[in-house]
């Protein structure tokens, strides 16, 4: 990140960041968007459980229980890659999705990384009538490689215990 | 409805199975009552609740249960249900109370299930309320290896004789090491299918090569992962085996590999190889040469609803099943190991599972064919591999001469037949346990 950049310009940036990789998403551009993430990326989603007010802080699964998602590159790389197979049953026909993504807050980080937080509406729409919202926050670090912004570690909170998807075969 | 009505609907020289019975209503509320009112149930893993006062919320079929262990270490099963006006007394999914408090009317409950206490006993119910007769339902418990079953039937068979010859084959799998295991999880979500599709497609490896040929093929490519195909699987040596509801697939293993399981690739074989022979002894010990060796439990089911290994399939109407997706790790294993099994678990099977997500649709659209009025009318082919199965002279149960083989399916819903028949566990027949059980592992682990 160049260090005079203001926090307006690093938020609108981010932002532009964002909406760029929603697109990606719902156009269906898979390879080009495995190619935001870094290599070292982890692209966790965590379970969420019911634990009474003053227990919170268990309510999120920490890393190294089960998680619903615990991602490197070549996971993710599989995940896409498999969809060109011709007989990926759960998006072939392929999920119609919306990705709305918002309320950025950006955090610089000394180590020259950037913390982003963002809240997600997913709309996804298979087959004939199913369809789901999902909702939740994306929490991300993202490193600036050769002017580029990468993330380097995602992690997604669904606001569910229970999923009511059918499956969860969409990138969110 | 209930016991006078008859069920016949797999007929056991065709394979034709009436599909009627995965969208009926009555049929669903004839299944609450027959199968899931008597069986043995799997509802936990006494590691979710390791230390005294720690409950975790579970199932049983429909209803919602709060396995508990008391200060005492001694394990409930308690309907989560407070026996005034049937608030639930728990609403937290896992945590350590020595007591449940009613948020309704404040009834107050100990957690072995005893009523302690009651707002205005003296005043509003004159002293006249009998609490030792309205403590919480509690289920019958047992457990096996560390898994906890329970059933409300008071008839029903120890969960010994329940399970029978099957735990010959769960031994190896879940009885092998003297550490005993640990339960991850679960992960839960909502399918829009009937409860018994997944159930019988766990001894459906027919499927594999079609179903999931996408993701075994990536994982070839990126992992070294054994290529899938179905001339390999028509070929293999491995077999169903069906005892007392329970549906089991196993490899015969001559060739000293380890049990197939999710993390493993090309550079983690070594791992899995090194444990694998570390752990041969204390195998051979707990379970004799021939089952420590040459027997490895694959995919499999314990009826009614336990689905590969210590998993669930919690009926929720005829036409919606929630999945409860837990890992089994080996508690004494290698922590690199376990992280790399757990990491694979989680990658190929829940609700993002790279396989289990290609699943549903199939299901749910098996499940949807009976409700059409032309399509319903259409039985079910089961057919394939009849005639070819039966006794082995070295393994338990009836045995499938092949790997491919829908043996065990049509024996599952002759069972789920035979439970809706019944009029009593009287009526169920159990197979004898006839294996012989080398070994030093018990039930108990
Ligand atoms: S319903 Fe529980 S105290 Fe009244
Ligand atoms: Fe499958």
């Amino acid at each position: 990140m160049a260090p005079e950049m203001s926090a307006q310009a690093l938020w609108f940036e981010l932002m532009q960041f964002y909406i760029r990789e929603a697109w990606l998403l719902d156009e269906r551009k898979f390879t080009e968007w495995l190619d935001l993430f870094t290599d070292d990326i982890l692209y966790f989603m965590p379970r969420r459980k019911n634990v009474l007010r003053r227990e919170l802080h268990r309510e999120v699964t920490p890393l190294g229980d089960l998680a619903i998602l615990e991602e490197d590159k070549r996971y993710l790389a599989m995940r896409v890659a498999r969809l060109d197979s011709g007989m990926a049953w759960a998006e072939d026909p392929p999920s119609r999705t919306r990705h709305l993504v918002g309320n950025l807050e950006v955090t610089p980080l000394a180590t020259g990384e950037v913390k982003a937080r963002t809240a997600f509406l997913v709309y996804r729409s298979h087959l004939e009538t199913d369809s789901q919202l999902l909702s939740g926050c994306r929490d991300d670090v993202l490193r600036n490689i050769d002017g580029a912004w990468r993330i380097a570690r995602r992690t997604i909170l669904l606001d569910a215990n229970v999923l009511l998807d059918k499956n969860l075969s969409v990138f969110l | 409805m209930g016991a006078a009505r008859s069920y016949a609907v797999i007929d056991p020289a065709t394979g034709k199975l009436d599909r009627r019975i995965f969208t009926d209503e009555a049929v669903y509320a004839d299944e609450m009552e027959k199968i899931f009112g008597r069986a043995w149930l799997m509802i936990g893993h006494e590691s979710l609740v390791p230390a005294p006062d720690d409950f975790f919320h579970t199932y049983m079929g429909q209803d919602p249960v709060i396995l508990t262990r008391d200060g005492a270490g001694r394990l409930h099963a308690l309907l989560n249900m407070c026996r005034h006006r049937g608030n639930r007394v728990v609403r937290c999914d896992d945590g350590n109370q020595k007591r449940f408090m009613c948020t309704y009317h404040g009834w107050t409950y100990r957690n072995d299930g005893t009523l302690e206490h009651v707002p205005g006993e003296s005043e509003a119910y004159y002293s006249a309320l009998d609490k030792s007769a309205l403590g919480l339902v509690a289920a019958r418990v047992e457990s096996y290896a560390g898994i906890v079953f329970a059933t409300w039937d008071r008839d029903a068979p120890s969960l010994e004789a329940y399970l029978g010859d099957a735990r010959w084959y769960l031994d190896t799998v879940f009885n092998r090491c003297d550490g005993g295991m640990q339960a991850l999880g679960p992960m839960k979500w909502l399918e829009p299918v009937n409860w018994k599709t997944l159930v019988d497609n766990c001894s459906d490896n027919y499927h594999v090569p079609t179903s999931h040929l996408s993701s075994a093929r990536v994982q070839t490519r990126w992992l070294g992962r054994p290529p899938l195909s179905h001339e390999d699987q028509f070929q293999s040596p491995n077999k169903h085996a069906f005892v007392n509801g329970h549906a089991i697939t196993f490899r015969e293993a001559l060739d000293n590999a380890p049990r197939y399981m999710h993390g493993m690739s090309q550079e983690t074989m070594r791992l899995f190889q090194d444990y694998h022979d570390a752990t041969m002894p204390e195998a051979e010990r707990r379970l004799g040469a021939l089952r420590a060796r040459r027997v490895q439990l694959a995919n499999h089911s314990i009826f009614p609803n336990g689905i590969l290994g210590f998993r669930l399939a919690l009926p929720r109407g005829p036409r919606q099943t929630e999945f409860w997706h837990f890992v089994l790790l080996e508690r004494d294993a290698p922590e690199e190991l376990k992280r790399i099994i757990r990491i694979g678990s989680q990658a190929n099977n829940g609700a993002a599972g790279l396989f289990e997500q290609d699943d549903v649709d199939n299901w749910r659209q098996v499940t949807e064919a009976s409700t059409s009025p032309f399509a319903r009318r259409q039985p079910q082919d089961l057919s394939m591999g009849l005639g070819h199965a039966g006794p082995h002279p070295d393994y338990p149960g009836l045995v499938s001469e092949r790997y491919i083989s829908e043996n065990n399916q049509r024996l599952f819903y002759r069972r789920w037949q035979e439970f809706m028949n019944a009029d009593s566990w009287a009526d169920i027949a159990l197979d004898p346990i006839s294996a012989r059980f080398d070994g030093i592992a018990t039930m108990r682990g």
